[in-house]
């Protein structure tokens, strides 16, 4: 490398990102977290150095940037290879019926449902957290409170946006931070304050709980339609047997041409088709909502 | 030319044993440990030259807590970010019982071999 050796943990970090540019920005944040630790841990136990001796002989007991760096891709590629199942060509091409079917096979599918359903409920609460937020925070401004009480919100709001995203990676297996965003070089409290009124990743996180109540009522109005609509239409032989037997009392099927034997397999396969289509859905929905969050809540490198 | 070829292979010999030797260094605390105390253990542990990068030590952490060998817990500190604390779970046992097995059989086959080669 021809770059000069960093003297400070700015610097290091700084290089750190560079080295790493190109991979995946929750990847990044993560290297960047755990370097940090480092750097501050080791500067606060020599007291006696400045920073600059410090960072000087960090290069042969840490690594240098560049190895640092080399050291997370080749883990992250090992862990991702290590996580995924290996992939098995199948020995015969499978029927078109076996392809359709096999997202009942694909646990993402599930857990994206799942989500859907949830994603009301974390709509409402973060919604609500940002409307308050905003809200208190404009009102308060001009009292003394008024500043603590936006530091706090907003630092709620990386928490939350934390979490939310360890959701997503659970659910949909789109890679985000395993660690907080690193706060940058110690401050006063004026420069963090406009350092965070700045970056572009408060805002677009606060985009993101706003926008995720409408997204939430989408999501969850779409699973109960499909599932109701699916699970309904799929059950109709089963209803129409166990009257047959007599084993319910009676079932109003309106309009008449309805209850016949013909329609109740026209209706078992129209129900499996509506919930495994639904099912595509909801895990393309999954996959395509994870990438949104991505853009909001992770800075891009 | 040889230094690069001699630190390749030690490069190379690093990737699974800083597993092995985080497990068992986390296997032998009786507390839970962060980052940097571990990879200072480490690096008392040989006075001399450090055998690997104490930075490559924290991404390998991160890897054994995914795979569910460690677990973690973040805990607020002066000195710079929340530190993540570490601590082996059962299964992490269990790897670093079958991890040692591999690593004496291994020394002994390769000992065999250079022994029988250094002495005429």
């Amino acid at each position: 490398m021809t770059t000069a050796a960093p003297r400070s943990i700015d610097a290091y970090l700084k290089q750190l990102r560079e080295a790493l540019a190109g991979q995946d920005p929750a990847l990044i944040q993560d290297a960047e977290y755990d370097a940090e630790e480092y750097l501050r841990a080791e500067i606060a136990s020599h007291p006696d150095k400045s920073e600059a001796d410090v960072l000087e002989i960090i290069a042969s007991t840490y690594g240098d940037p560049e190895e640092v760096a080399a050291a997370y891709r080749d883990t992250e590629a090992k862990v991702n290879a290590a996580l995924k199942p290996p992939v098995r060509p199948p020995a015969r091409p499978p029927g078109v019926l076996r392809r359709f079917f096999s997202i009942y096979s694909d646990p993402r599918a599930y857990s994206s449902v799942f989500f859907m359903l949830l994603a009301l409920a974390t709509g409402i609460v973060y919604f609500t957290i940002a409307v308050t937020g905003l809200a208190l925070s404009a009102g308060l401004a001009v009292l003394v409170i008024g500043l603590p009480f936006f530091l706090a919100f907003i630092g709620m709001a990386r928490v939350i946006s934390l979490g939310e995203g360890r959701l997503l990676e659970a659910m949909t297996g789109e890679r985000m931070p395993r660690r907080p965003v690193h706060p940058g070089p110690p401050q006063n409290l004026w420069a963090r304050i406009i350092a965070m009124l700045k970056d572009g990743r408060t805002w677009t996180t606060l985009v993101y709980f706003i926008l995720m109540l409408p997204l939430g009522i989408a999501y969850f109005l779409i699973a109960v339609t499909g599932l109701s609509l699916g699970l309904a239409l799929t059950a109709a032989p089963v209803v129409g047997a166990l009257h047959y037997f007599g084993l319910t009392s009676v079932i109003y099927v309106e309009p008449e041409w309805l209850a016949t034997k013909y329609m109740a397999v026209i209706m078992f396969i129209l129900g499996v088709v509506i919930l495994t289509t639904f099912m595509y859905l909801a895990r393309g929905i999954g996959r395509g909502h994870a990438r949104i969050a991505k853009r909001l809540l992770v800075t891009q490198g | 030319m040889d230094n690069i070829l001699a630190r390749k292979f030690q490069k190379d010999l690093n990737g699974g044993l800083v597993a092995l030797v985080l497990l068992a260094v986390l296997a032998g605390s009786n507390e839970d440990l962060y980052g940097y105390e571990i990879a200072k253990r480490l690096q008392k542990a040989n006075q001399g030259e450090a055998l690997f990068k104490e930075g490559t030590v924290y991404p390998v952490l991160r890897a054994l807590s995914a795979a569910g060998l460690l677990t973690s817990r973040i805990a607020l500190s002066y000195s710079g970010p929340p530190r993540r604390y570490y601590r082996i779970t059962e299964d992490g046992h269990r790897m670093l019982a079958a991890y040692r097995d591999i690593w004496r059989q291994t020394r002994n086959f390769v000992d065999r071999f250079i022994e029988a080669g250094t002495t005429p």
